[in-house]
């Protein structure tokens, strides 16, 4: 690696709905620039985890360094900051934007401008960054540049007169776009006087050499061997190891201002290096860390029990390890008398949730039912004290509270107009309050509802994509918390109250949603030799009640000529059903019993 | 495990006139005119047939049963059938006590065809009945009416076929209770010394699959069936005849000897398209076309299957074992698989022996453990679910 004049160097990242084409576009960049050669293309490159190739998002963001021969004959080191593709994740994008100096837009053009992108490319503009438009997929039929441009224009506010026409897939308008990142966004300021402030945009573990930390240095330069501190968590390593992503990691000596790279130094947890701390130098301190550091909060909470009790002590290794790369999820034991022994998870939001989740029982072969999410309420009790609640079993009887507040979220959708009716009976059933509604062009309204965020992390977002055939997307942002009338819904199966079933709801709702989840618990719990009530109860008094009919018969007549493989298979099959059920009192009760709640239709 | 050669062996005819509408059997439809000597169909199976019992005989032991069944064997011209019979006489040999048993519908044979029978050493037959209700009878697709079946008794009677049995059908579409009792009271004054009696399976790729849903009417509820179920057992102990199997029903000393090899966890060869055989730790199912079938025994009828592991084994003994009246034996299971997974089967067995669903019983000194009838059996594979939970490694 050469030292380069900071002149000579530009940050971006890259700023897109899922499905729009950046991982492609990042990796078309990777080969251009010959940073990766082209046998160890893999198809987006900058993903790295299964999950996330799998499902063709961006989940932990990734950097990459390029050097690129401009037309003025002088080479440019490109850092691209990649950003991850998720509301649950929008902390992580600030953070990496702040890293920059330029986002590159790119915008299907056979479909225009998102709710998420649209977010993005503000915290963009308010991050004072350049930001350059393009037009993704030019190639396919139904791709319409012109209409989308002057959606840009319109909905965002960037002028489109020179922008880039692109498809990555097919490599066209590639050269295009790095030359206007080298033309377009500024190089950056020449600070690297100043004592030493650099950003940490992600960090991840790694087994061998402790937390891998990745930073963009904005003042002063760093070197192998320095001392560090990290301003925000107050802990001081010296750096083992300091190099460059390209994206392979490369070692080199020293980093100066306006660099991207990536340290070692024998951090035991990405708690103690989170996302936004800024680092500086022991000796040389900066006065002020970086602005804009917070740290990420988990919003959602489910349990999650292991469906053999003998797998607790797995699954807490397991949420170790996990934890050790996740500074933002938090667990802590929970004892369910329904579940036995399990661990209370936070999570940033449902995606998060579910790769977690999903993590556990893939990388760890844990089998777990994951109790309905639920968010953090406030409850004051008569003694006038504040509890936070993140677990419906838990809530203090009526008579010992004098309220409970929850969170309330601000919730953008984008959609085309004829969807606006439905989507707005949808939030006013999920208690939403009207607040605004922008017409963007013809095929692009805006609205905007304040929800409580319990409604949302149910299904909100699959009923909005089923609503709207996929065509409205949305972004969401905590606004606070409000009081309301709230219950607490329990679940009495074969007359013993399921903690891990209960939930909270408004008042106005208890009853119809206590008549669905019974009903749905009675087609998903599998019928016994015995009559199971199923009954939804606020307090003592019940509010709905079902009855599963006992399973009197349950028997093959025959089997026929000897051939017993169908039968057996039908009953090792049965087995497995069995395997992954939980047992209540003498009742079996499969695990999407436990998200029942989530699949009431209102 | 047991090393021995098979003495029991199943021949699949495949023939059918049409096929009914609970049947996902493989057959082969032929049509309402009767099968031609002639007919090349059947010359080439029967053809591949024996060339399978050659590929595959082993000449150890002679056969103790043979069960010829369906399809339809009685379609098949007797002289078909002798070739058959000659051929495993010649390449397994038969004992001179073997049960020799032939599936056998109304309105496919005549008074001529079943002396031939006796002459070629077919002991056993086992008519095909479902219901004596013509309406059912139709709904069901059967190609005979409930006077096909009277005249195919009194055949049987005049060939003086003493070891006979009646099939019949419960859990069909509109059937009643009415319906029910009133077709076991017709087979009890028939007065066969062998009753099957059969909860209907609604299989998804049928015709009744694709038409009903599983107890949604017209299939009559799981209740209603349990009854029938029930009313069968009363009924037919009451006439003495023994509940020997979950349906099956027999006279003293009229138990189907080669059905029993199956549920006693046995050896038996399989000949024939889509027949199932076990021996030298191998289940193997034939291909289930014709042609798949022919293309098979033209490459040497090779069984290239995995073997069985010691799991599977206990598995199926459990399984089929526990159809039977008498249960397994545990003492035998904790000899061959040790007393750690006899325990095991009695703890998880424990809460259905609480609800006298499941017991157990000492008689010279061997332990059993068997399924109480009729409520143990009406709910067999709840039981041996929870066994497989258990016990499945």
């Amino acid at each position: 690696m050469t030292d380069v004049p900071v002149s000579r160097i530009r940050n971006f990242s890259i700023i897109a709905h899922i499905d729009h084409g950046k991982s492609t576009l990042a990796d078309r960049m990777l080969q251009v620039t010959k940073t990766v050669a082209q046998r160890e293309m893999k198809e987006q490159f900058l993903d790295n985890m299964d999950l996330e190739r799998e499902r063709g998002i961006t989940i932990k963001l990734q950097a990459a360094r390029m050097n690129y021969t401009a037309k003025d004959g002088e080479e440019y080191v490109l850092n691209l900051i990649d950003t991850p593709g998720h509301v649950d994740f929008s902390y992580e994008v600030s953070r990496s934007l702040a890293a920059c100096e330029g986002a590159l837009l790119v915008v299907d053009s056979s479909q225009g401008v998102e709710a998420q992108t649209l977010a993005n490319v503000y915290l963009a503009i308010e991050n004072e960054l350049e930001v350059i438009p393009v037009l993704n997929k030019i190639d396919l039929p139904g791709s319409e540049p012109e209409r989308v441009a002057s959606e840009i224009e319109e909905v965002v506010g960037l002028d489109c007169t020179d922008i880039i026409k692109a498809s990555a897939k097919a490599g066209i308008g590639v050269d295009d776009i790095l030359e206007s990142i080298v033309q377009k966004v500024p190089p950056p300021e020449d600070t690297v006087d100043k004592p030493l402030r650099a950003l940490i945009f992600d960090s991840y573990y790694d087994a061998y050499r402790g937390v891998i930390v990745y930073f963009r240095v904005m003042d002063g330069e760093v070197k192998k061997g320095d001392k560090v501190r990290l301003m925000a968590s107050g802990k001081e390593y010296e750096i083992d190891e300091l190099g460059v992503l390209s994206p392979n990691q490369i070692e080199i000596d020293e980093l100066h201002a306006g660099e991207v790279g990536y340290f070692a130094a024998a951090i035991k947890t990405v708690e103690d290096a989170r996302v936004g701390d800024t680092i500086t130098l022991v000796q040389t301190p900066a006065e002020e860390p970086l602005p804009g550091y917070t740290e990420a909060k988990p919003m959602v909470f489910c349990g999650l029990f292991p469906t053999d009790s003998d797998q607790y002590s797995d699954l807490k290794d397991a949420l170790e390890k996990l934890k050790l790369n996740d500074a933002a999820l938090s667990y802590e034991p929970e004892t369910s008398s329904a579940m036995g022994f399990g661990f209370r998870c936070g999570f940033l939001g449902l995606l998060h949730m579910e790769i977690v989740q999903e993590r556990l029982e893939r990388e760890y072969n844990l089998e777990l039912i994951t109790t309905a999410p639920s968010v953090i309420y406030r409850v004051t009790t008569t003694e006038d004290e504040v509890l936070e609640i993140d677990n419906p079993s838990l809530l203090p009887d009526p008579q010992k509270r004098t309220k409970i507040e929850e969170p309330y979220i601000k919730v953008e959708i984008i959609t085309p107009e004829n969807f606006v009716g439905t989507l707005m009976e949808l939030c006013q059933t999920c208690r939403g309050e009207f607040k605004d509604m922008k017409y963007f062009t013809l095929n692009r309204t805006c609205l905007i509802y304040e929800l409580p965020l319990a409604e949302v992390v149910t299904d909100f977002f699959d009923r909005m994509k089923s609503r709207s055939r996929g065509y409205a997307s949305m972004e969401y942002q905590l606004i606070g918390y409000r009081e309301n009338t709230l219950v607490k819904l329990d679940v009495l199966v074969n007359k013993d109250k399921v903690d891990a079933l209960s939930t909270i709801v408004h008042r106005d709702k208890a009853y119809y949603v206590g008549r669905a989840l019974t009903e749905k618990l009675k087609e998903l719990i599998p019928r016994h030799q015995f009559k199971v009530p199923i009954q939804a109860s606020i307090g003592a008094k019940v509010i709905a009640s079902e009855h599963i009919p006992a399973l009197r018969k349950d028997v093959l007549a025959k089997c026929y000529g000897g051939d017993i493989s169908r039968k057996k298979k039908l009953l090792q099959k049965q087995a497995k059903g069995k395997k992954r059920m939980k047992a209540i009192g003498t009742v079996d009760v499969p695990q999407e019993a436990f998200m029942a709640v989530l699949k009431i239709d209102s | 495990m047991i090393y021995h050669n098979p003495t029991a062996a199943y021949i699949h005819i495949p023939f059918c006139r049409r096929r009914c509408y609970y049947c996902d059997f493989a057959i082969s439809v032929v049509g309402d005119a009767p099968l031609q000597n002639s007919s090349t169909m059947v010359a080439d199976y029967v053809d591949h047939l024996c060339q399978e019992i050659k590929l595959t005989a082993i000449k150890n032991e002679p056969l103790q049963t043979i069960f010829f069944g369906g399809g339809t064997p009685s379609l098949l011209p007797v002289d078909k059938l002798a070739t058959i019979l000659t051929t495993i006489k010649q390449y397994l040999g038969i004992a001179s006590n073997a049960e020799i048993s032939l599936e056998i519908d109304p309105g496919t044979f005549d008074k001529k065809q079943l002396q031939e029978y006796l002459s070629l050493g077919i002991n056993r037959v086992s008519l095909g009945v479902q219901t004596f209700d013509s309406k059912l009878l139709e709904i069901c697709g059967r190609t005979h009416n409930v006077k096909d079946i009277f005249t195919a008794i009194d055949l049987i009677k005049q060939a003086n076929i003493k070891n006979f049995s009646i099939d019949l059908i419960t859990g069909l579409p509109h059937q009643t209770i009415e319906h029910c009792q009133h077709s076991l009271e017709t087979a009890i004054k028939i007065a066969p010394p062998h009753i099957s009696c059969y909860d209907l399976v609604l299989e998804p790729v049928t015709a009744f699959g694709k038409q009903y849903q599983p107890g949604e009417t017209p299939l009559p509820t799981d209740e209603t069936t349990r009854k029938m179920y029930q009313l069968t057992q009363q009924l037919l102990t009451q006439q003495g005849y023994q509940h020997y199997e979950i349906s099956n029903y027999a006279q003293t000393g009229y138990q189907c000897r080669h059905n029993r090899i199956y549920w006693e966890n046995k050896y038996y060869y399989g000949f024939g398209m889509s027949a199932a055989s076990y021996f030298n730790d191998l289940r193997f199912n034939r291909p289930g076309t014709r042609k798949t079938y022919y293309d098979w025994v033209q490459k040497g009828a090779i069984i290239n299957v995995p073997n069985l592991t010691k799991n599977d084994y206990l598995l199926e003994t459990l399984m089929l074992g526990l159809r039977l009246v008498e249960g397994v034996s545990l003492s035998q299971i904790a000899k061959n698989f040790g007393e750690q997974t006899k325990a095991n089967i009695l703890t998880c067995l424990k809460p259905y022996s609480e609800q006298n669903l499941v017991v157990l019983e000492n008689q010279k000194g061997e332990t059993r453990l068997k399924l109480i009838d009729p409520e143990g059996f009406l709910i067999s594979n709840t039981i041996l679910a929870t066994l497989f939970e258990k016990l499945e490694v």
